[in-house]
């Protein structure tokens, strides 16, 4: 294991954070009506703020309101409250500068991998040529070149999100979204991916906001992560609980899984996450003696 | 080819707007004076003289437009033919219904085509006492049936009528669902021919001249081409003359045959149920005489029994639909 | 391990597939073929060859079995010469090898009556009657129920009342149509459009909702607006689909072809099939339904496959068929496609 002064990257993060916001998120709030004429909140006063370059993720349990806060971050969804700033200045709906990439891939299975790039450009008014050679190098840049002129159905899950993630950047866009981007991959391709999301980071001059209830992925990929709280008797809707820091040295390499900052910060955050949680009353289960079972097989 | 076809798109398309009143161009003198004729041994023979070119050589212009009887009273109403074949009775149901028109021509009256076709086991109309009859409502076999029914002394109410469209009424005598039917031939000698040990225990022999089948021509068409459907008219004469001279008769099978797309042998049998009116018939049933000796008698027989049956509830004169003149000025 | 014939949601291999495909044709026939060729199978009848002693029966009459042995009974005990006769069917179920025969020979039969059409010109004259009716459907019936599918607002506008229409019969408008078109070709074509326009417009509408909202939304964050979202995103989308209702519905034009074409002068296949069955020439009549069926079958195979080629991102083989069509085509196809 390298052994990084704690100082180097107390100082890079503090650098990171001296760089200019690029997404401002002001006390983001989402209501939504229930069919009996009363409301549910998901999500109250988020705020937070995501700055040049910086890699940040957000977990949390199920119900804290994650994927409300991306959709909305994405235009998909309208804030009910507090709004949200693209360097500086306030935005909404969808647009191509706050690129997304979601769990289901949603690539457009009547295009080549090729033609599913160059969309967002050709949207953005490209003539045929120019976006095709750049959808080109946004391919090459995931690694996908030989595939450039197959459909979507002949890719695995993986290549599927590669391309998925060269659709979003080929619009160059202020920030990427990515909401579980790797949820529905197996473990080891899911480790590829971390790998290569990692190099693209670090190559492209880009900005990302990453969505994950893996503990594990959250950590090795952010510069900083934010906790979010699924709702408790004190307060009835997802918050932000805390924004913490992660103290590890970039580039990131799979031994520092194992290494003590890793699992401290991995610690503090299943504190965060389990702080609250209330035991409640199960049914036992009934019980089955495996011998009788036995008996009976035999 | 292609502007056809965009021709036909448009047409389509009006059609569904329901602007299409519009685009209905009435039929004009220039062309040709068009007949919708249907399946029945008297309006088949036209295709004789069709075939043979008999009204070029009449020197008037006739298209046939080969139709089933239903919609060809239709198209008559739509004003899309100039003339139709009908029987006298449904030629009262289109005028009640506001198409004036006039009958100037007698092909024949039924002589046994039109039937009452009963099960095994019935032989009279008397059996048919509390039994269901098949035919359908308000159409000639209605008519005939009521009549045999009086002649034995009996009325509708002795028997229990079942809607039935002549089309299917051999299946539904077949099937056992009726105890008899009525219907016209070639339904009826389908019945006879399908279903094992039936009869036919009346026909319109026993009641001649209930039922007329003539040409109504739109009153219209008559009061502006008078003259050419006279030329028509006069045609009717040589091929009622063709089908009964010896020496012709088995062409005139075949011609007839060949319209149906029956072998002609099958065909020859159902000519005996068709009495084909010539000349001098024709003339003495244009007489205005009560009874079913003539149009005018037969019509007011049929008109009873329509505005009976409520088919239509219109005061019409039925002397009003018979124009005698083309006939009587026949040699 | 043997292959299993029943397991749940497997296919078959490709043998047992064309066995079975193969056995879907042949046990009808079969079945047909007892009923037809066994005697003791059905054959509910007796057509007389000799009426023996009896005044009632006649040569070549055909009754019931039961009613038969009754009056032979009645006329052997009255010291007569019995009839005799043969098991039969009724006529409306003809023997396989008489429509056999029905089939080869209506092509090959001139028609009797001078300018009547052969009947290969009766199947091209209701194909073109069927081609106009939906074409005119498609045309205008897939944009509206684009619309409908993907705006509300038409959608509201306009299904309650396809809705309401589409369960009236097509048929009962003929009289209209023929005053609305004329009596040739118009009202027939005019049947066939009412009979499928209105239930284009809902299917249409239905599988356009079923557009996956994943895809709209990426396609919106990839700066996609309006008109290029319905044009680029939901248009593609469903064309597959779309293709498919096409091709069910085609189906039901050919339902509404027996009605319409016997509206105003009449023509076609059906007036056809019509026109036998009044004379009752039951094996032309099944000769007809046989060739519709067989029309429709044919139709609906090129079609499939055509589809396989024509979207080829479904990942369905095209079959050795659709592969020739695809190299015909395909010079053509590699210039055509665009974004």
């Amino acid at each position: 294991m390298t052994d990084v002064p704690n100082e180097s990257i107390s100082s890079r993060l503090a650098k990171l954070k001296s760089q200019p916001v690029v997404l401002g998120i002001d006390n983001l709030g989402k209501t939504y009506p229930r069919p009996d004429g009363s409301t549910t909140t998901a999500l109250a006063k988020v705020s937070f703020s995501v700055h040049r370059r910086e890699f940040m993720t957000v977990i949390g349990p199920s119900g804290c309101g994650k994927s409300s806060l991306i959709r909305i971050l994405a235009g998909l969804e309208d804030a009910t409250s507090g709004q949200m700033l693209l360097d500086g200045k306030p935005d909404s709906g969808p647009c191509p500068d706050r690129g997304m990439v979601f769990q289901g891939y949603t690539l457009f299975p009547w295009l080549t991998v090729l033609k599913n790039v160059m969309f967002g450009l050709k949207m953005g008014g490209m003539g045929f040529d120019q976006a095709r050679s750049e959808a080109l190098q946004w391919i090459d840049l995931v690694g996908l070149t030989k595939f450039a002129d197959v459909y979507p159905h002949q890719l695995s899950g993986g290549m599927k999100q590669r391309v998925a993630i060269a659709r979003a950047l080929a619009n160059k866009p202020r920030i990427l979204l990515m909401d579980e981007p790797f949820g529905a991959l197996d473990a080891q391709t899911r480790a590829q991916m971390q790998a290569y999301l990692l190099q693209i980071w670090q190559n492209v001059n880009l900005t990302v906001l990453f969505i994950t209830h893996d503990l594990d992925e959250a950590i090795y990929l952010a510069d900083r992560i934010a906790v979010l709280g699924a709702p408790t008797p004190d307060i009835p809707h997802g918050h932000l609980q805390e924004i913490i820091d992660v103290p590890l040295a970039r580039p990131r390499t799979p031994e520092q899984f194992t290494s003590e900052p890793f699992l401290a910060t991995k610690r503090r955050i299943e504190g965060l996450i389990h702080k609250r949680v209330v035991p409640t009353m199960v049914e036992p289960l009934p019980m089955i003696k495996l011998t009788q079972v036995g008996d009976e097989v035999v | 080819m292609i502007r056809s076809s965009l021709r036909r798109l448009a047409t389509v398309a009006i059609a569904v707007l329901g602007l299409g009143a519009a685009a209905a161009a009435p039929l004009t003198a220039a062309d040709a004076l068009k007949v919708a004729y249907s399946d029945w041994p008297g309006w088949v023979a036209f295709d004789i003289a069709i075939q043979k070119g008999w009204y070029k050589e009449a020197g008037v212009d006739v298209e046939f437009v080969w139709m089933e009887y239903v919609p060809s009273m239709e198209a008559f109403q739509a004003g899309k033919v100039d003339a139709v074949t009908v029987t006298n009775g449904d030629q009262l149901v289109m005028g009640a219904a506001g198409k004036s028109s006039k009958a100037i021509l007698i092909n024949d009256i039924s002589f046994g085509n039109d039937m009452i076709v009963a099960k095994a086991g019935i032989t009279s109309i008397k059996d048919l006492k509390g039994k269901k009859i098949g035919l359908e409502l308000g159409f000639v076999e209605h008519l005939m049936l009521l009549k045999a029914l009086e002649a034995n002394g009996m009325t509708e109410a002795d028997v229990t009528l079942v809607n039935v469209p002549t089309n299917d009424t051999p299946q539904t005598l077949a099937s056992g669902g009726v105890d008899a039917i009525g219907a016209w031939q070639p339904n009826s000698g389908a019945a006879l021919k399908s279903v094992p040990g039936s009869k036919a225990i009346y026909t319109s022999k026993d009641v001649p001249g209930l039922i007329y089948d003539v040409v109504a021509v739109s009153t219209e068409s008559l009061g502006t081409r008078k003259a050419e459907w006279a030329n028509f008219v006069a045609v009717w004469p040589k091929i009622v003359a063709f089908i009964q001279d010896p020496k012709t008769k088995d062409e005139a099978v075949k011609i007839m045959a060949a319209r149906v797309n029956v072998p002609a042998a099958e065909y020859g049998l159902l000519l005996p149920g068709t009495k084909f009116f010539d000349t001098a018939m024709a003339k003495k049933a244009f007489m205005p005489t009560e009874g079913l000796d003539s149009v005018l008698g037969s019509s007011k027989v049929a008109n009873a029994f329509n505005l009976a049956n409520k088919v239509y509830e219109a005061k019409i004169d039925p002397a009003a639909f018979l124009d005698a003149s083309l006939v009587q000025a026949l040699p | 391990m043997a292959e299993r014939w029943f397991a749940v949601r497997r296919d078959l291999s490709p043998r047992r597939q064309t066995l079975l495909t193969v056995g879907a044709f042949v046990l009808p026939l079969l079945v047909w073929c007892v009923i037809s060729y066994v005697p003791f199978v059905w054959h509910p009848l007796i057509t007389v060859t000799n009426p023996g002693g009896s005044s009632f029966l006649a040569k070549d009459m055909m009754i019931d079995r039961g009613m038969f042995a009754a009056e032979n009974a009645k006329v052997v005990a009255e010291g007569k010469p019995a009839a005799e006769g043969y098991r039969s069917n009724p006529v409306f179920l003809p023997p396989p090898h008489a429509v056999g025969r029905a089939l080869y020979t209506a092509f090959l039969t001139p028609p009797v009556r001078k300018g009547e059409p052969w009947l290969h010109e009766s199947l091209w004259h209701s194909l073109t009657i069927i081609f106009w009716g939906f074409t005119a459907a498609a045309i205008i019936g897939v944009p509206i129920g684009v619309l409908c599918g993907t705006f509300d607002f038409f959608a509201k506008l306009t299904e309650p009342f396809v809705d309401f229409i589409r369960y009236m019969p097509a048929p009962a408008f003929g009289a209209l149509m023929v005053a609305v078109c004329g009596i040739n070709d118009g009202p027939k074509i005019a049947i066939i459009f009412i009979g499928t326009f209105f239930q284009l417009v809902l299917v249409v509408a239905n599988t356009t909702r079923q557009t996956d909202r994943a895809l709209l939304e990426a396609a919106q964050t990839l700066g996609a607006k309006g008109r290029h979202l319905v044009l680029h995103v939901v248009l593609p989308g469903i064309l597959p689909n779309l293709y498919n209702d096409l091709r069910i519905l085609l189906g039901w034009a050919w339902t509404y072809l027996i009605v319409a074409e016997l509206i105003g002068a009449s023509s076609g296949i059906s007036y056809f099939i019509n026109q036998q069955g009044k004379y009752r020439n039951y094996d032309n009549v099944f000769a007809g339904i046989i060739m519709i069926g067989m029309i429709g079958l044919i139709t609906d195979q090129v079609l499939a496959i055509l589809g396989r080629v024509l979207f080829p991102w479904q990942g369905k083989p095209p079959g050795k068929l659709g592969k020739i069509i695809l190299a015909c085509v395909g010079l053509f196809r590699r210039k055509k496609v665009a974004v």
